[in-house]
């Protein structure tokens, strides 16, 4: 160990030299203050032993600007007193002393007193080489989180579309990384589908989770795929990624502004409140599912529930943190305070903004011990598209080609599969007329769904009338596809190009649609006549086709259609 | 600020009882109060969950019991939660756990 003795009685510094010296330090002297900070400098020493009364700078000054040199090492310094009276001893340690060694000395408190540092000091540098790692961590962790940060944004918010006019929201996650999973967008019908998801825990662990639903939610929405579906496709891939005491509760919701309904699913959320013009609670959609991730789904476990959308409701869903929200005195926020605002007394328009107000007031400065979430849907505005518009999927066009692909499918597979996207996929993979995916979709939505509602399961069209007739007709269509069992829908595209007349080259293509079901058909003249202005709410499907379509006949019994659609390439 | 866990053995039973808070930092706790038994491989013995001191349960307290559930052997054993207040009841509902576990 390197010791500088700072001391301007000679005789003194000398006695400590040998001292020290036959101990195996190595020693460094000055003999006064001044000259004991210049040594302090150039030596860089270990341990100091400071005499207080000097020349020039006394012990007390010098102690002071050497421990402001070494702000972030520990250097013990032991003052040399002759005097032992308090003040003198309180003022070495003001000066930053360590401890004190009276003359004259006694070497085997010396000894002592230098191994009592050694040690002091050792362990200030283990702690500070300790402090610097947990730093280093500290930095690479604040780093990763960083990276992650953005990975986790750009996966979970691509063409997130909660900007949609009649969505409001609002989430504070409790960590950088959020827990709750907030995700909307359109599929091609136009309906707007939105999800709120809610981890076990919170945090990254819990986010980690939100990546592969997110993807699975924007992919199978874009392409068409019915809300039982996502479920289905959800619960199945967290069962298969997720530790068994991991799971998701989440709400699934569908706003179909055409069909003026709403779809819900519920697994684990606190219950849905659906408010009237009042702001008064009508109608509660309570979670009737297990969370996602738990158990594999049975057909029930997938059904939604569908009811009317008026527009004066308004649809309210938040995860657990919100009522679980403590303040400074361990209480939590509670369902009466929430309740409190469903009194039918404030305008329904500031019940979300009011929630969050009184939310915060009770919360004061207590800290988040779960991610929050609250989310309110405006049914009035359910049919205003966002800012921007609805963006749609890039997708570029292969020249137009010809090509033939037919499907059949039989009652055993209508019962479990929704034929739709399969076939507006095979479509867009063959050919991919830019642009029309959403046109090509509502045209063989139509199709399909006249074929098997009315064609396989004997639906009255005429119930789609009135909105009340609707959920009727959702579920007796339910019903009626659990228990069917014979039957099938044949389907075929042709695809022609079609050609310039002037150089010959492919310009588009015509899309001929043929449908055959194993139905009785229909009186098609007499519905079609039936259907002329009528803008309604069901029944509009052959109206829709034909505004679509180039052609549009009947054929047979009325259980063959024929459709051709044209498209132009680019 | 977490619960406490005591724990009741009897031939086929095990009485496990939660006290205070069942939340993420009783995870270790309560694992280790079920694996004496599950570690075993014993098929048909009774897990009772008493809840009547649980003041508070989260998520990852419900992640628990379906690990008890999955380590216990799902099926063939038993698991019944008992005693739990209303509001405790209220979340376990909530997530449809009556659908995985007796709630009496």
């Amino acid at each position: 160990m390197k010791i500088l003795i700072v001391d301007d009685d000679r005789i003194n510094s000398t006695i400590l030299n040998r001292l020290l010296a036959r101990d195996g330090h190595a020693v460094v002297i000055a003999h006064d203050g001044v000259e004991g900070v210049d040594v302090f400098r150039r030596e860089n020493p270990d341990l100091v032993l400071m005499d207080i009364r000097m020349p020039q700078m006394n012990g007390y000054e010098a102690a002071r600007e050497i421990k402001r040199l070494v702000a972030n090492r520990f250097v013990p310094i032991i003052f040399l007193t002759a005097v032992t009276d308090e003040e003198s001893l309180v003022q070495c340690i003001d000066a930053g002393g360590d401890d004190f060694l009276t003359k004259p000395f006694n070497r085997t408190i010396l000894q002592a007193k230098i191994d009592a540092m050694e040690r002091i000091r050792r362990l200030h540098g283990e702690l500070r080489r300790q402090k610097e790692k947990v730093e280093r961590h500290q930095e690479q962790l604040q780093q990763e989180m960083e990276v992650g940060q953005h990975l986790f944004a750009k996966i979970v918010s691509a063409g997130n579309l909660l900007d949609a006019p009649c969505l409001k929201r609002w989430t504070s996650p409790m960590s950088v990384f959020n827990g709750d999973l907030l995700v909307a967008a359109y599929n091609p019908a136009g309906g707007l589908h939105i999800m709120l998801g809610d981890f076990t825990g919170h945090g990254l662990s819990a986010a980690v989770g939100a990546m592969p639903l997110a993807e699975i939610f924007y992919e199978m929405t874009a392409q068409g795929f019915s809300l039982s579906e996502l479920v289905e496709a959800m619960n199945a891939k967290l069962i298969a990624v997720m530790p068994t005491r991991m799971f998701c509760a989440a709400c699934l919701i569908e706003v179909d502004f055409r069909q003026q309904s709403l779809m819900v699913w519920n697994g684990g959320l606190p219950d849905i409140l659906v408010t009237d013009g009042a702001g008064r609670v009508v109608r509660r959609l309570i979670s009737t599912r297990l969370p996602l991730g738990v158990t594999a789904l049975t057909r029930e476990d997938r059904k939604m529930e569908i009811m009317e959308m008026k527009p004066e409701h308004r649809v309210f869903l938040y995860s657990d943190g919100l009522i679980e929200a403590p303040n400074l005195g361990g209480e939590m926020f509670g369902l009466d305070r929430l309740m409190s605002h469903f009194n039918g007394q404030v305008n329904p328009e500031h019940i979300f903004d009011n929630i969050l107000g009184s939310l915060r007031v009770f919360r004061g400065d207590a800290d988040q011990s779960d991610d929050i979430s609250l989310l309110e849907i405006d049914c009035s505005r359910a049919g205003e598209e966002p800012p921007g518009g609805v963006p749609r999927r890039s997708e570029k066009s292969l020249p137009p080609a010809p090509w033939e692909i037919a499907f059949s499918f039989d009652a055993g597979t209508l019962k479990n599969v929704d034929p739709l996207p399969t076939v507006i996929n095979a479509v867009m993979s063959i050919q991919a007329p830019t642009g029309h995916r959403e046109r090509l979709y509502t045209i063989l939505a139509e199709l399909l769904s006249n074929a098997l509602d009315h064609g396989l399961l004997g639906l009255d069209t005429d119930m789609k009338k009135t909105p009340t007739g609707f959920i009727e007709y959702y579920n007796q269509r339910e019903e009626r596809l659990a228990v069917m069992e014979s039957g099938f829908i044949r389907l075929s595209l042709i695809h022609e190009p079609v050609v310039s007349s002037t150089d010959g080259r492919r310009v588009g293509g015509a899309i001929r649609i043929r449908l055959q079901d194993s139905g009785p058909g229909f009186d098609f003249t007499r519905v079609q006549s039936k259907l002329e202005g009528n803008s309604g709410h069901g029944g509009r499907g052959i109206a829709l086709i034909r505004s679509l379509c180039s052609e549009l006949v009947y054929r047979g019994a009325g259980n063959q259609a024929e459709a051709v659609y044209r498209w132009t390439y680019q | 600020m977490s619960g406490t866990i005591s724990v009741e053995r009897a031939e086929r039973e095990t009485v496990i009882n939660i006290k205070g808070r069942f939340n993420f930092e009783m995870h270790s706790q309560f694992r280790t109060a079920y694996q004496e038994d599950t570690s075993k491989g014993q098929k048909g013995r009774k897990f009772v969950i008493d809840l009547s001191g649980t003041e508070y349960i989260d998520s990852s307290a419900l992640g628990m019991l379906l690990l008890l559930r999955e380590e216990a052997g799902t099926n063939e054993s038993d698991i019944e939660i008992v005693n739990a207040k209303p509001e405790i009841r209220k979340i376990l509902e909530t997530a449809n756990f009556q659908r995985l576990f007796k709630i009496s």
